[in-house]
């Protein structure tokens, strides 16, 4: 009885279904509004992501110079891309700066986050000092960099000081130092970031398994790796999607501290790209290097989501 | 969500809509405001964009106030805009049809402000017989094509050692060298006198230093036997790779490299390396456009700087140097003024603002140099080559994209840190012209 109640009853108090033409009418008004509102904001992202991407992407088939008039050439800027040697030197720096810095980034972020986690009592003062480099302009912190690595600047003058006049060098114009003094910089102010994306995954941890592990005898190291670090997939999982997808991208630092040299030891396809579309005026060529950019950051951002993903979360 | 949150949230949406709008008309046409121009009443105005590297009154800046007060009805917007972004921002504003009335442009098709491809893109206005009057002869090509003018040169810009004699007295040089083998030895002599000294600064991280470098150095070993080189190089007679002159240029580098002309650090030096080192008197010359003289001149007023000559390979060879017309100005086929625009072009013709515009630029005027009288000017020592007419144009304003000069310039410094050799390089700016 009160089962074929409920269906009969539940209409008649629903407020939904109820009422007269008019209400009805502005119900589904305001509701047909809920996807209506959105359109302006789709229509916006379509035009300004997709359409203009697109139109961007389409000249990497042409050989426009940024003025005049084109011609479509197919594939023969992607051709040219492969043959030349200082392009794929740079695909392989954008490669090496990308995971290095992923990779050391993350690996110092979490320790960072792990020794901060809890104990120590500076440990508020000491996340803001990691912290800050993030909130710092990479161009400008670039610029101080460049400064502590000239010839004649505070890291040399350290060295000297201490003996170590062997290790004097500029390190910016030195092609086999160039790169990961690069790489130093990016680092060190990423640590910040992860530091504070672990962190959040720190306070998810559970205190009791941890507890019921040290009892169980597990020492530190099994203890971080058994507990912690599965406990901080999710975190991982962001932390290095964010950091690929920017590291393949790092552009602001290498500009500053090398402008891409010495002789192109330090050219990554994204400096590449600014320097064909629109210092040498090849527009198309440099769309070209971008849409390979593109490519590949989608590829190694779909092949890390998998990879983070695991059995846990299937 | 309630009826009421919905409605304010509608009105929110609504009311952000034309704040975005507003927000996105309002970035682009800040830059339009420098374009076009229209009348302000009764008088004319137009706009003037160039380009500027710091904050000393600009040549132009000179010439406009002087032109306005010369004729009170008419306006000029001056536009100044970083030196560095110049040519990529005067594209943009092409393509984008806001540019301004008037551009700065630069002679030949090397750079994103070259006059040649700008005007095959159909974007600059030809211009009369008065600007094409002012052009030097043997420079037709940089500023003409199709036998139509597109560019007014405002002055001569001598490229060649920037020599702070001061200096070389202080570090024992007393006359300059006249012969490669005495560039060495004054190498030798400054570097091993100690304090950090050398005889030439470079700032081989950048491609202009590192490039103009070059430049100078070719005007001897391959200018000076062949001016012509540029026009075979674009009918394929000839190569980069395959031109003796060019290896000598070069390997001129590397020997000088060799003998301590440049000083320590210089494969990774900027352009600060270059002001400090010259004012402070550290180095005694550098390689570069004689029109930074007069600003060292202000920024290190003890020093003197003249302009000297980089010697030949050989004692007794043939000295040659390098001076373009430089600092053009155009006129946008876009423009609403371009009767005013004309009008100032004319004016900027005649040889009395020659004069002014040379005093202003600190480089030499446009007409009359074989008439002027050197012997008092910091050009004393390359009075001769320019009496002469012994100097070509800057080598580079007629290749045949901006790419074989980035070439070169990036490659000087792989031959500073030892990445590449004169042949490799030589080919690279081969591989970059043939793209």
């Amino acid at each position: 009885m009160s089962i074929s109640q409920l269906p009969t009853e539940a209409p008649a108090s629903a407020p939904r279904q109820d009422g007269g033409g008019q209400r009805n009418q502005t119900r589904s008004l305001l509701k047909l509004g809920h996807w209506w509102w959105a359109v302006p904001g789709v229509l916006l992202v379509l035009a300004m992501h997709y359409a203009a991407t697109g139109v961007g992407a389409s000249f990497a088939f042409t050989n426009w110079t940024g003025i005049g008039s084109f011609q479509w050439i197919g594939l023969r800027n992607f051709e040219r891309i492969f043959s030349d040697p200082t392009k794929i030197l740079a695909l392989r720096n954008t490669l090496i700066l990308a995971f290095a810095s992923v990779l050391l980034s993350n690996v110092a972020g979490m320790v960072l986050a792990m020794g901060l986690n809890r104990i120590l009592k500076t440990r508020y003062i000491l996340r803001t000092l990691f912290f800050m480099p993030v909130v710092l302009s990479p161009l400008a912190t670039s610029y101080i960099w460049k400064f502590i690595f000239q010839l004649n600047g505070p890291l040399n003058s350290v060295l000297s000081a201490v003996g170590l006049d062997s290790l004097v060098r500029p390190w910016l114009a030195d092609p086999s130092w160039a790169l990961w003094a690069v790489l130093l910089v990016v680092v060190w102010q990423n640590i910040g970031f992860a530091m504070v994306i672990y962190m959040s995954g720190l306070a998810a941890v559970p205190l009791e398994v941890e507890e019921a592990a040290a009892i169980d005898g597990a020492n530190l190291w099994q203890r971080i790796w058994h507990v912690t670090i599965p406990a901080l997939r999710p975190a991982i999982a962001i932390a290095t999607t964010l950091g690929i997808v920017n590291g393949l991208r790092i552009f602001d630092q290498i500009l500053a501290l090398t402008g891409g040299g010495p002789a192109n030891a330090t050219s990554t396809l994204a400096t590449e790209v600014y320097k064909q579309a629109f210092s040498l005026g090849n527009f198309g060529y440099g769309a070209a290097l971008a849409l390979l950019l593109t490519v590949i950051i989608l590829v190694f951002a779909v092949i890390q989501q998998r990879a983070t993903q695991g059995p846990s979360e299937a | 969500m309630t009826q009421h949150q919905r409605l304010a949230a509608r009105l929110g949406g609504v009311a952000a809509l034309p704040l975005v709008i507003a927000l996105a008309a309002c970035s682009s046409s800040s830059s339009g405001d420098t374009a076009g121009g229209g009348s302000t009443g009764a008088g004319t105005e137009f706009t003037l964009t160039y380009a500027k590297s710091n904050t000393i009154e600009s040549p132009f800046e000179v010439l406009a106030k002087q032109y306005m007060a010369a004729n009170p009805g008419v306006t000029i917007k001056l536009d100044a805009k970083p030196n560095d972004t110049y040519g990529d921002s005067v594209r943009t504003q092409l393509q984008a049809g806001n540019a301004a009335d008037v551009l700065e442009t630069e002679g030949g098709s090397g750079q994103s402000r070259s006059i040649v491809p700008l005007a095959k893109a159909n974007f600059l206005e030809p211009l009369g017989d008065a600007a094409a009057k002012t052009i030097p002869s043997g420079s037709e090509a940089l500023f003409q094509v199709d036998g139509k003018t597109y560019g007014q040169p405002l002055g001569i810009s001598y490229a060649g050692l920037v020599y702070n004699t001061t200096a070389a007295t202080a570090a024992g040089v007393t006359t300059p060298a006249k012969s490669f083998d005495e560039v060495k030895a004054a190498c030798s002599k400054v570097a091993g006198a100690g304090g950090g000294k050398s005889l030439y600064v470079l700032a081989g991280s950048t491609v202009p230093n590192a490039g103009i470098t070059s430049l100078i150095i070719s005007a001897t070993r391959v200018y000076a036997q062949d001016p012509d080189w540029n026009t075979k190089r674009t009918s394929n007679q000839t190569t980069f790779a395959g031109t003796q002159g060019w290896k000598d240029t070069l390997q001129a580098i590397l020997d000088m490299k060799q003998a301590g002309c440049f000083q320590q650090g210089a494969e990774g030096a900027g352009f600060d390396a270059i002001t400090n080192n010259m004012a402070q008197g550290t180095s005694v010359a550098f390689f570069g456009p004689l029109g930074s003289a007069s600003e060292l001149q202000k920024a290190a007023p003890t020093q003197k700087f003249v302009a000297e000559a980089f010697p030949p390979a050989a004692s007794g060879g043939k000295a040659f140097g390098i001076a373009s017309a430089t600092y053009s100005l155009s006129i946008n086929a876009a423009s609403k003024q371009k009767s005013a625009a004309n009008a100032f072009l004319s004016w900027l013709a005649d040889p009395a603002q020659a004069d002014v515009f040379a005093k202003a630029s600190g480089g030499l005027p446009i007409s009359g140099l074989d008439k002027m009288d050197l012997s008092t000017t910091i050009y004393a020592d390359v009075a001769d080559i320019l009496k002469k007419g012994d100097f070509t144009a800057l080598p580079n304003s007629g290749w045949k994209n901006s790419a074989v000069y980035d070439a070169l310039g990036t490659g000087v410094q792989g031959l500073l840190t030892g990445q590449n050799t004169v042949d490799s390089v030589l080919k690279s700016m081969d591989t970059a012209w043939d793209q």
